[in-house]
């Protein structure tokens, strides 16, 4: 497989954190033609997304800016130490920042590689989307149509 | 924990991605250089399920409980099966165990896999993570990958995908698999079983710290093969009890400064009690395919092992038992028979457990007569586990307490890894806090 790949991650009962599927399922109604996919488990994604580019993540973030806000940055092939890694001392699981580290050492990083993030309020368990974070659905799916060329409709 | 990035020459603070969820602290206090206490503080989400399974119906817990975890999803709702069918006087066949085994040796696999290459062999080759690792043998690192992606595949084809299998209900799976479905699992597996016996080899040459721990171990002993989906609770202090009298033997009782419970096993009056692998194989060594029981012998394991560190070498013995298993059942499946039986809903108690990757995991539940959850019980292997970790740190602590606080941090994180411990799923992170006086 290859061409471009939507990624929604993230667990879709802990509340703000199913964000990235709820974009997703956004962006496959807009687009035709383009692989749309949600995803829970990050190490898997280095499978996922294996021949493909551009691929864009959609992930709910925290830090520090207003419930909603939506945040675009692209993770370069060649800049080791561009993104801190934050999940060093980790018990379990391992987390998108790592796994994009992993895939660079390992020479897996797609060829562009861009994440939308939409910042959360809150992961409790069984909740739904916050209402500002629901409310930034369409504006985060838009700047994903734009990433990958389209005009949003 | 903070997140940054470099993006046209700006630096963006990205604080916590998502998919970071819980908590997960370590205190420890010295006092004229000996530790006057160690406290491991964590969130536990199953004491927000067992709220939460109450009022719902019977026939919910399978998908309501599998969200526990995205780790070990299958021993959420394979315990949760056993005990509703417990609770209504319902036996599954032969067919529907075999296939509950094989799913759960998808998750050995996937969850031993990533807890061995990814999170603690760095501890042992002196890296700070897998990112370093993979720097210096990305050939290692990508022989955990393909091991952890065999068992998702696993999982997949056998419980419809691999995060939440959805394919799981009380008294069976919505629809076996056919045998050709599979046989298409053979060569990955194949190359796994080879995967994870080189797994073997790589982990037995580690150095490990001596340390032997004094706890009483509580595993599952099954009828027959090493404990996985099921069997039933025996210890090294030669207890052995059914399933049914689990609430009666283990007693959570809540500490100050945690979340979870502390469980105890017969009033504690025999000090803590530990599960996970080093129990499993000290009262199962003899149970291992003799492809298994060769690799351990070839990692120099006798029949028990009571140090904490080597328990990756006996999550790499069990790596090895799992391919084997999962081959063996594929090999032997014909995909006949019903998928699930009837479970017509009755008043009850009913009682159910299996061997999570990191150790037994009990649910009770109590129905009225309509199906409907009076109240529900789940002990997960890290409230079990919780009081030995805080006994290892507090022997080992002792000794490490002239390093630095990063050098101690680092090893204390280790002894916390030796017991994979499920501090609120996908957790990433540890805060610690040294208290010198």
């Amino acid at each position: 497989m290859s061409g471009p790949l939507v990624i929604g991650l993230g667990a879709l009962d802990r509340g703000d954190d199913a964000v990235g599927a709820a974009v997703a399922a956004a962006v496959a109604r807009r687009l035709s033609g383009v692989t749309v996919v949600v995803h829970e488990d990050p190490t898997g994604l280095l499978d996922v997304w294996a021949g493909r580019s551009p691929v864009v993540i959609v992930d709910a973030i925290r830090s520090g800016a207003a419930p909603g806000a939506v945040h675009r940055f692209e993770i370069g092939g060649g800049e080791p130490g561009a993104w801190a890694r934050s999940a060093y001392g980790g018990t379990h699981a391992i987390g998108l920042a790592e796994v994009v580290d992993l895939a660079r050492a390992l020479g897996r990083l797609p060829g562009r590689l861009v994440v939308v993030g939409v910042e959360a309020e809150r992961f409790d368990h069984g909740a739904p989307l916050s209402e500002a974070v629901a409310a930034a659905v369409p504006t985060a799916a838009a700047r994903v149509c734009e990433e990958l060329g389209h005009v949003p409709r | 924990m903070t997140h940054s990035n470099k993006d046209g020459g700006h630096v963006l603070h990205v604080g916590t991605l998502a998919r970071v969820e819980g908590e997960g602290a370590m205190h420890i206090a010295y006092r004229d250089g000996q530790v006057s206490d160690v406290q491991l503080r964590i969130y536990e989400p199953p004491r927000f399920y067992e709220a939460f399974l109450r009022g719902r119906s019977y026939t919910e817990p399978p998908d309501i409980t599998a969200r526990i975890c995205g780790i070990c999803p299958v021993a959420y709702q394979t315990s949760s099966c056993w005990a509703i069918e417990d609770a209504c006087g319902v036996t599954v066949t032969d067919e529907i165990r075999s296939l509950r085994r094989l799913l759960y040796c998808g998750e050995w696999i996937e969850s031993h896999a990533l807890h061995v290459y990814l999170l603690h062999a760095p501890d042992f080759l002196g890296y700070d993570g897998a990112v370093d690792m993979a720097a210096d043998h990305p050939a290692v690192v990508e022989r955990g990958l393909r091991l952890k992606k065999a068992g998702n595949r696993l999982m997949e084809v056998v419980g419809g995908r691999s995060v939440h299998p959805v394919n799981v209900r009380v008294g069976g799976f919505y629809r076996f698999p056919t045998a050709a479905e599979l046989r298409g699992l053979r060569p990955d597996l194949e190359r796994a079983l080879d995967d994870a016996a080189e797994t073997v080899r790589l982990v037995a040459g580690f150095e490990f710290p001596d340390f032997e721990q004094p706890y009483e171990y509580l595993a599952l002993r099954a009828e027959a093969g090493y404990p996985i989906e099921a069997g039933s609770p025996v210890t090294t202090s030669g207890a052995s009890f059914a399933v049914r009298e689990f609430a009666a033997r283990i007693e959570e009782v809540q500490v100050p400064h945690s979340h979870a419970l502390h469980a105890r096993l017969d009033g504690g009056e025999r000090g803590p009690y530990a599960v996970g692998p080093l129990a499993r194989y000290t009262l199962n060594a003899d149970r291992l395919s003799p492809v298994a029981r060769q690799a351990a012998r070839e990692a120099g394991l006798g029949d028990t092992c009571r140090n904490p560190f080597r328990s990756i070498v006996v999550r790499a013995v069990e790596l090895v038992e799992a391919c084997r298993e999962a081959l063996r059942i594929v090999d032997a499946w014909t995909g006949d028979g019903p998928a699930s039986v009837p479970v017509p809903p009755r008043a009850g108690e009913g009682y159910g457990a299996s061997e999570a990757p990191r150790g037994v995991l009990f649910h009770r539940y109590v129905l009225d007569d309509t199906g409907i959850i009076r109240d529900a019980q789940i002990v997960p292997p890290t409230s079990q586990n919780q009081a030995g970790i805080e006994a290892d740190l507090r022997s080992m602590v002792g000794a490490w307490s002239d390093l630095d606080e990063h050098a101690l941090q680092h090893r204390c994180e280790h002894a916390i890894r030796n017991y994979d411990p499920c501090i609120s799923c996908a957790t990433h992170f540890l805060d610690l806090t040294v208290e010198r006086s």
